[in-house]
């Protein structure tokens, strides 16, 4: 038997859990499960990756070649962790251009200094 | 674009104008249930609305040609590699009754860090692009229409571009998609932190996008060495995933379980897959199930596959299922043929309709090993969680092999897959987040500057592509050469609609597939099998199912080949094929005339089993419809039979004669006709001669009406009876 290997248990382990109604158990099957998401959300929620970013400026109206040169280039940098969104928006709204307009200054190499 | 019964779907329209389409709809539909639904002579428990334009089972016709849909979507994955040949398929299982295609991405699409555009040709599946999306998408509408009903249409949201799949879907009215971040870690080997963080995201699009979410913890099932001993850890794979899609906000009505019953006969299936099936629904009844047939255990021999998946249909309709998924029969021993779609549609939507209204009938009982099973189950599920938390949480369960281990938890057997939180592919590519991180659109998970009160997130840009579609950008191609119009100019060279190939699963491949039973022992009888196939032309014959029916006395083999050649149409003879008139048309003008027939064998002719196949109810005979048959037996001559028909007034004749050396029989049909016409009864009496040796062109030589030989049935003349009776009324 390895190390991994273990015989089965249920018998003695189930023993806890028979004094459970089925509602009980169902109830914490449920508790279980969201105790186990509850750290997966946190990091989701305080984090984003590239993936993330490019969506962000697909749905800003960049296409996915645009999107991704951006994202790309913008990690080079370390700035993801702004937002590529707020990036390109803010950049757009100081200098008074459009926002398609702020994206191809920045792919062009325009602007760069401007960012955080 | 609107298509017609009668034309082949033009890929040139579909293709049109792409640039400038949007979806008609977007989100998921379900099925319309109709309570206690009156179809043809029945009253159906589990049905919704009919279709208006679809192929019936084949039985169907002894009741009407009906066409009962069930009250579960059913599904179909299509994986052809090419889009355009995947259009055509769909066409083909929209009319038998699939209302959910699944279109599988190509091999590698999941370690693509990005979007890919344009129509490349994929391995296993296409390249999901935003161009074969909208393509799909509109020839799906087009098909919708002609069938009527709405077609959901789904593809995958998983690997290293999943937030910008799930945008790209929700733009372009994909109506599904499978979303599951343990998928991308236990199968695809993507870092953990990477899938999760990528996945709330994902799944908060889904969720407001209306789009419904399947999960993945199928695949343990499909993987696992003893897929009945994963079902604990399966509870718990679903667990994570609609824990996590709650938390991320996902409605509860649109997340669905991909659930599959794990085992196969000659496993005993039902007394381990129900109690599973029944510990699924008592944990997860706030949410949809998507009922998959099992694959795990699928070998090359369709029919034991299609016995399987009945058994599998059977445990959705004693439990639940909202979707019923279907597996092509053949998945185990090719890329599935487009035949084989429908082969594995027909399977689900004749067993849902065979036992409709069974749960009025029979209940799972309330206690005993069913319900003992279901606990024990449970239990194991809430340990595996327990244990889980003990290590530490998911990524450090993951990491000391807990998935896919093939020991009945708590039980181990030290062959899961384990991996390392800070590997795989992917891994360090998650960034925190700075103070004052902003994203200025809809559908966006986490911490976000632009979240202020009521107004949406995306107001500062002047509004986001899912509030304003105009603004989301179309690429056309990106590969001059690797495209659906270079493909097409070529298949264009060999004219396919004139030039006529077999094919299974794309345009014209040329593939067959024959089937040959060799009496010989294995190894000769399948060497034989092959040269067999070889002389008859095949090319690359290969065998692709075995069964040995006796060691010694022989076995059967499936061969695919490549039957390379084309048929010219403009060569093909002209086949008068009358449709036959449909069966109750036949029995009401019948009935409605009250007709009469007179038959016998004429002549010298002792034979008359024939003629009363062609009459006998209990035959299948002409009886059926309603004609009263005076049968005068045997060697009756043409004077008799024609006084029988004027005594009771008939309309037509029909005899039975054998074919002789002297002709007698061509003399006694002419006989036939003249007497007739002598008696002046010619105008009104139909003359029919039937046997095995004659033809319809030797019994109208001879002045009959009509001739049908071997093999004729009772419709057949009944049908030929009431054209002709009908065409004299008129």
């Amino acid at each position: 038997m390895s190390c991994n290997e273990r015989p089965d248990e249920f018998a003695t382990r189930r023993e806890k859990l028979r004094g459970l109604s089925d509602e009980e158990l169902h109830a914490r099957f449920w508790e279980l499960a969201n105790s186990l998401v509850e750290p997966l959300i946190a990091e989701a929620r305080t984090h984003t990756t590239a993936s993330i970013e490019r969506s962000v400026l697909l749905r800003m109206g960049f296409s996915s070649q645009e999107a991704h040169a951006l994202a790309a280039q913008m990690a080079e940098r370390s700035l993801l962790g702004h937002g590529a969104g707020r990036l390109v928006l803010e950049l757009a709204k100081s200098k008074g251009i459009s926002v398609a307009a702020a994206g191809a200054a920045l792919l062009e190499g325009s602007h760069w200094e401007a960012l955080p | 674009m609107k298509l017609s019964p009668d034309r082949k779907l033009d890929i040139g329209e579909v293709l049109a104008d792409l640039e400038h389409y949007r979806p008609r709809r977007k989100g998921w539909t379900w099925r319309k249930r109709v309570e206690d639904q009156a179809i043809g002579p029945f009253i159906y428990r589990d049905t919704a609305e009919n279709l208006e334009r679809s192929i019936p089972l084949p039985a169907a016709h002894h009741f009407g040609d009906i066409d009962p849909q069930s009250d579960c979507v059913i599904t179909t994955e299509i994986a052809s590699g090419r889009f355009e040949d995947d259009l055509r398929r769909m066409r083909m299982v929209a009319w038998q009754g699939a209302d959910h295609i699944m279109v599988i991405r190509t091999t590698g699409q999941s370690h693509i860090d990005g979007l890919i555009e344009g129509t490349p040709e994929g391995v296993g599946g296409i390249p999901i692009t935003r161009k074969q999306i909208r393509a799909t998408r509109k020839a799906l509408d087009a098909i919708e229409d002609e069938v009527g009903r709405p077609i959901n249409f789904h593809s995958y949201v998983s690997g290293m571009a999943g937030p910008e799949m799930a945008v790209l879907f929700a733009e372009e009215g994909v109506n599904g998609a499978h979303q599951d971040p343990q998928y991308n870690v236990l199968y695809r080997n993507i870092n953990m932190h990477r899938s999760f963080v990528d996945a709330a995201e994902a799944k908060r699009i889904l969720g407001e996008g209306g789009i419904l979410q399947l999960d993945g913890a199928h695949n343990a099932n499909a993987t696992a060495k003893q897929a009945w001993k994963v079902r604990p850890e399966l509870l718990v794979q679903h667990a994570i995933n609609t824990a996590y899609s709650l938390a991320v906000g996902m409605p509860s009505g649109h997340i669905a379980l991909s659930t599959v019953p794990p085992t196969a006969p000659p496993a005993p299936k039902l007394r381990l897959d129900l109690p599973y099936a029944v510990a699924l629904r008592d944990l997860f009844g706030a949410f949809r199930f998507r009922a998959q047939q099992n694959t795990r255990y699928m070998e090359s021999d369709t029919l034991e596959t299609s016995v399987t998946h009945v058994l599998d249909t059977l445990i959705s309709r004693l439990t639940s299922a909202d979707i019923q998924s279907t597996i092509t029969p053949d998945e185990g021993r090719n890329i599935p043929w487009h035949y084989n779609n429908v082969a594995g549609v027909n399977t689900a939507r004749q067993t849902l309709m065979g036992v409709d209204g069974l749960m009025d009938m029979v209940e799972l009982k309330e206690d005993g090993p069913l319900r003992e099973q279901a606990r024990e189950i449970k239990e194991r599920a809430v340990l595996f969680l327990e244990e889980m938390l003990e290590q530490g949480g998911y990524y450090a369960a993951v990491a000391a092999g807990q998935f896919v281990d093939s020991g009945n938890f708590p039980e181990r057997a030290g062959d899961g897959i384990a991996r390392d939180p800070d590997g795989g592919n992917g891994a360090g590519t998650v960034i925190p987040r700075e103070t004052g991180y902003g994203a200025p659109v809809c559908s966006h998970f986490g911490d976000n500057v632009y979240t202020r009160g009521e107004a949406k997130p995306c107001t500062d840009l002047g509004g986001c592509t899912l509030c304003d579609p105009a603004k989301i950008r179309y690429i056309d191609e990106l590969d001059q050469e690797d495209n659906v119009h270079r493909r097409l100019e070529a298949s264009r060279g060999g004219d396919v609609d004139t030039a006529l190939r077999p094919e299974v699963e794309r345009q014209g491949d040329g593939i067959v597939c024959v089937t040959l039973f060799v009496p010989a022992d294995p190894g000769t009888a399948e060497s034989a099998a092959l040269e067999m196939a070889y002389h008859m032309g095949l090319k690359e014959p290969e065998v692709i199912s075995r069964r040995v029916m006796h060691p010694a006395e022989g076995s059967v083999f499936e061969i695919k080949g490549v039957l390379d050649m084309a048929i010219d149409t403009s060569l093909l003879p002209q086949l008068e094929s009358e449709r036959l008139l449909p069966e109750q048309e036949i029995e009401d003008w019948v009935r409605a005339h009250g007709l009469v027939v007179v038959a016998a064998t004429l002549g010298e002719d002792e034979h008359s089993m024939g003629l009363h196949e062609i009459l006998d109810i209990k035959h299948g005979g002409i009886e059926k419809y309603g004609f009263t048959c005076h049968a005068l037996g045997t060697s009756v001559s043409p004077e008799a039979l024609l006084d029988e028909a004027e005594r009771t007034n008939a309309c037509a004749i029909l005899v039975s004669t054998i074919v002789t050396h002297s002709d007698v029989h061509r003399q006694n049909m002419r006989r036939l006709h003249e007497l007739a016409e002598a008696r002046g009864l010619r105008g009104r009496l139909l003359l029919v001669a039937g046997g095995t040796q004659i033809s319809d062109e030797t019994a109208r030589e001879c002045r009959m009406d009509a001739g049908f030989g071997r093999g004729a049935t009772g419709w057949e003349v009944a049908s030929f009876l009431v054209r002709n009776l009908r065409g004299k009324g008129e």
